[in-house]
C-alpha cells in the first residue's frame, strides 16, 4: 500500500474511532436508500403538515366552504386549451344550474371561456401560523375559487383539508406516543429495575391488556365522550387514551433491556457508591438504550396514526370541525360518493405514503442503530 | 407424564388469571359509563309514556342487584361469564348469549380462516424468499409486507370497495344474498355465505399475511445458514427435502407461538372491516353496542369474548408446541436437570 492511500485511510479509521454514537448511526443510516428516501418524504410530508395553513389556499373547515361547489370535481390547472395558449395556468369557471332541460336537477357545468387564473400569494381566509395573525396563502385564483382535489358534500376543499389532517394525525401520534413512552418508561422501568415480584405482577398486568385486541379497546374507551364536548376536548382525549393504551409492547422492550443490563457491572458500581435507584436508572441505565428506545417511538408512531384513523372512521374518533383523514372517510362508503365522487379517496394515499415513510425511516434507523449491522450480512 | 399434566395445568392456571385479569378491565369500563341499566332502562319507559318515578328506578336497580358493592358485581358477573351467560342487554332487552352465539361463531372462523390463509401463503412465499438469492423477489416482498403496515385492512376494505363499484358496479358487501339472509342454517346457506365470506377472510388475511411472510423469512435466513444445515448438505439432501426436514422445522416454534398476536390483529380490524363491508357479525355489532346504542354490557360481553379467544388459542399454541418440539418438551420434562 503506497504512502498517500494510507493517510486518508488512517485518518477516516481515526474519526470512526472517535466518532459520537450519534455520528455513527447518521453515517450507517445514510448508507441506507430507502431510508434516506423515507426520510426526505417524511421531512417533506412533516412540513407541508406544519405549514399547511399557508401551503393550502382556503380555510379547512365550514368557514371556507365553497357553496357554489359542492361535491366538485378536482380541478387541474392547465396552460392551453382550445381557446388557445396563456403563460399563466388557468382553472375554469364553474356553475351550478338547473332548468327544464336538466329536469330540475342541479347540475355543474363548466364555461371554458371564463379562466381563474392562478395567482402567487394572494390574500385570502385569515389563519393563524406559530401565533402569527396572516392571511397570505402560497396560491389562489384571481376569480372565485381553485380546488385541487375537489370538494366534499359541504363544498369544503379537500386539497386544504388533506394538509391540515396530516398536522392533526402528526399531533395525535406525537401526543400519544409521548405519552405511551413515558407510562412504558415509568411501568416497564420499574419492572425490570427490581426484578423479582414486582417483575411478574407488572408483567402479568402488561400481558393482559396486550393480549386485549387494541382498536376495539380503543372504542370501548372512545365511547365515554360526551356528545357535548367540543373538538378540542375530543382531539385531547382521543390523543391520551391511544397513549394510555399503546405503552405495554414498549414497556415489555424496556423492562427486557433493564433486566439484562442491570447486573452490568458499572450497575453494581454506581450502587456500592451509594446512588439511588431513580438515579441509576436515569443517569446509567436509559442513556445504554436511548437509540433503541428512538428507533420504536418512530415505528409505534403509525400504529398511532392507524388507530386513530379507524376510530374516527366509525365516528368514536375526532370529528368535525377537527379535520383527520378518519374524519375524511367517515362518509366514503355510501354508495353514491363510491360511484360519483372517487376524489374522495385522494388523502388516502397520502396517508399510505405518511406511513410508509415512517416505516421505511424506522426500519434503516432500526438497522442504524445496532452496532453490529455491520457485520451482518 | 405428569410433568407435562403439570405444565397444561400450570398454563391453564395463568391463561385462567389473564382472563380474569381482562375481564376486570372490561367491567370497570362498562361500570364507568355515566348512568347505570336502570336508569337507561326507565329512561326509555319513560318515552313509551308509562310514569316513571324514583323509587321505579330504585326497585328496578334492587332487581338487577346494581345496589350491591362494585366487586359483588365484577364476581357475579365473571361466575356467570364462565359458564357463557353475559346476563341481558340494557337497551335490547335480549339475552346476549343467544343474540351473540351465531354471529359470534361467524366472526371467530372468519378471523381463523384469514389466519389460515395467511399462514398457508406466509409459509411457502416466507420460505423461498429467505433461500432465494434474487434481488426482485426480496424487494417485491418487502416492499409487500411494508404495504401490510402501511395499508391497514380497513383501508384496503375501502380500495377494494371502491375499485369493485367502478368496475363491477357491484360493492361485493355483506355476508348473505338478501333472500338467505334470515333462512335457518342449511346447505344452501351455508354456500351463499362461503360465496360471500372469501372476500372478508381475503381482507383481513392481508395484514396477517404481509406480517407472516416477514416473520417465517426472518426466521428462515437466520436458520439457513446455520452448520447443521450445511452438515445435512454434505451428506447429500438438498432442495425442498432439506428445507423441509431441518431448518422448516426449526423455524416452527416461534411461528406457533406467535399465533396469537396474529388473530390479536386479526380482531383488532375486524370491527372496522365488517362496518365497511357491511357483515352481520360480532364485529358490527360491537360497532353499532359502542357508537349508536351505547350498550355497554354488549359491548363488554363482545370484547371478553375476543379477548377470550386469543387466550384460549395461546394456551392451545404453547401445549401444542411443546407436543412437537422436543427442546421445549425436554425442558418441561426434564425438570431442573
Amino acid at each position: 500500500m503506497s504512502k498517500t492511500s494510507a493517510a486518508p485511510d488512517h485518518k477516516s479509521k481515526e474519526a470512526y474511532f472517535t466518532a459520537t454514537q450519534g455520528q455513527l448511526i447518521w453515517a450507517r443510516f445514510k448508507r441506507n436508500k430507502s431510508a434516506m428516501a423515507g426520510l426526505v418524504v417524511l421531512a417533506t410530508l412533516i412540513l407541508s403538515g406544519l405549514f399547511a395553513p399557508f401551503l393550502t389556499p382556503y380555510d379547512p373547515t365550514v368557514a371556507g366552504r365553497d357553496m357554489s361547489y359542492l361535491n366538485g370535481a378536482p380541478q387541474i390547472p392547465r396552460m392551453w386549451d382550445e381557446n388557445g395558449f396563456s403563460w399563466r395556468p388557468f382553472v375554469y369557471t364553474t356553475k351550478r344550474t338547473r332548468s327544464i332541460k336538466t329536469n330540475f336537477r342541479w347540475v355543474t357545468v363548466v364555461d371554458k371561456k371564463a379562466r381563474r387564473y392562478l395567482t402567487f400569494l394572494p390574500k385570502g381566509d385569515p389563519y393563524k401560523l406559530f401565533g402569527m395573525h396572516l392571511r397570505t396563502h402560497l396560491f389562489g385564483v384571481d376569480k372565485g375559487k381553485i380546488h385541487l382535489f375537489g370538494t366534499d358534500a359541504a363544498g369544503k376543499d379537500i386539497f386544504s383539508r388533506t394538509f391540515h389532517a396530516i398536522n392533526t394525525s402528526l399531533a395525535v401520534g406525537t401526543i400519544g406516543v409521548f405519552l405511551a413512552f413515558v407510562l412504558a418508561l415509568i411501568i416497564g422501568g420499574i419492572s425490570g429495575f427490581y426484578g423479582g415480584i414486582t417483575d411478574s405482577v407488572l408483567q402479568m398486568l402488561t400481558d393482559s391488556i396486550r393480549t386485549v385486541p387494541a382498536i376495539p379497546l380503543f372504542m370501548a374507551l372512545a365511547a365515554f365522550v360526551p356528545p357535548e364536548w367540543s373538538a378540542e376536548a375530543r382531539f385531547f382525549f382521543i390523543s391520551t387514551i391511544l397513549g394510555l393504551i399503546g405503552w405495554p409492547t414498549l414497556a415489555r422492550r424496556v423492562r427486557t433491556h433493564l433486566l439484562t443490563e442491570r447486573n452490568q457491572d458499572y450497575v453494581l458500581a454506581a450502587r456500592l457508591s451509594g446512588a439511588s435507584a431513580a438515579h441509576i436508572i436515569r443517569r446509567h441505565l436509559l442513556p445504554s438504550f436511548t437509540s433503541y428506545i428512538i428507533v420504536d417511538l418512530v415505528i409505534s408512531f403509525p400504529y398511532m396514526v392507524l388507530s386513530e384513523t379507524a376510530l374516527s372512521f366509525i365516528g368514536l374518533g375526532l370529528k368535525d370541525p377537527v379535520n383527520s383523514l378518519g374524519v375524511m372517510l367517515q362518509n366514503v362508503t355510501k354508495a353514491d360518493v363510491l360511484l360519483n365522487y372517487q376524489w374522495y379517496f385522494i388523502p388516502v394515499i397520502f396517508f399510505i405514503v405518511l406511513v410508509l415513510a415512517f416505516v421505511f425511516v424506522g426500519d434503516g434507523l432500526r438497522d442504524a442503530a445496532d452496532p453490529y449491522s455491520d457485520n451482518k450480512s | 407424564m405428569y410433568q407435562f399434566t403439570r405444565f397444561v395445568a400450570m398454563r391453564a392456571v395463568m391463561a385462567m388469571l389473564t382472563l380474569i385479569i381482562v375481564s376486570f378491565i372490561v367491567f370497570s369500563l362498562m361500570e364507568m359509563v355515566p348512568g347505570d341499566c336502570a336508569e337507561r332502562y326507565l329512561a326509555f319507559k319513560n318515552t313509551q309514556g308509562s310514569m316513571i318515578s324514583i323509587a321505579d328506578i330504585e326497585a328496578e336497580r334492587i332487581r338487577l342487584g346494581l345496589d350491591k358493592p362494585f366487586m359483588v358485581r365484577w364476581l357475579v358477573w365473571i361466575w356467570h361469564a364462565f359458564q357463557g351467560d353475559f346476563g341481558e342487554s340494557c337497551i335490547l332487552r335480549l339475552n346476549i348469549s343467544q343474540l351473540l352465539s351465531d354471529k359470534f361463531l361467524i366472526s371467530l372462523g372468519i378471523a381463523l380462516a384469514a389466519l389460515v390463509l395467511a399462514y398457508l401463503i406466509a409459509l411457502p412465499v416466507g420460505i423461498i424468499s429467505a433461500t432465494s438469492k434474487s434481488k426482485v423477489l426480496n424487494n417485491t416482498l418487502r416492499l409487500v409486507s411494508y404495504l401490510g403496515l402501511a395499508l391497514p385492512n380497513f383501508l384496503l376494505a375501502l380500495m377494494i370497495m371502491l375499485f369493485s363499484t367502478v368496475v363491477y358496479g357491484n360493492s361485493l358487501t355483506g355476508l348473505f344474498s338478501p333472500q338467505m339472509r334470515d333462512a335457518p342454517w342449511s346447505w344452501d346457506k351455508a354456500m351463499d355465505f362461503l360465496g360471500h365470506a372469501w372476500l372478508p377472510v381475503f381482507i383481513l388475511g392481508w395484514s396477517a399475511t404481509a406480517f407472516a411472510i416477514q416473520t417465517v423469512r426472518a426466521l428462515m435466513s437466520d436458520e439457513v445458514g446455520k452448520l447443521y444445515v450445511t452438515a445435512a448438505k454434505a451428506r447429500g439432501i438438498s432442495g425442498w427435502r432439506l428445507l423441509r426436514r431441518y431448518p422448516a422445522r426449526h423455524a416452527l416454534g416461534p411461528i406457533i407461538n406467535s399465533l396469537g398476536f396474529d388473530l390479536n390483529r386479526i380482531f383488532n380490524e375486524l370491527p372496522v372491516v365488517a362496518l365497511i363491508l357491511t357483515l352481520t357479525e360480532a364485529g358490527s355489532l360491537l360497532i353499532e353496542a359502542l357508537a349508536r346504542s351505547n350498550d355497554q354490557q354488549l359491548a363488554g360481553a363482545i370484547i371478553f369474548l375476543l379477548t377470550g379467544s386469543i387466550v384460549a388459542l395461546n394456551f392451545a399454541t404453547d401445549v401444542l408446541l411443546a407436543i412437537v418440539d422436543p427442546r421445549v418438551r425436554h425442558s418441561i420434562m426434564g425438570g431442573g436437570k
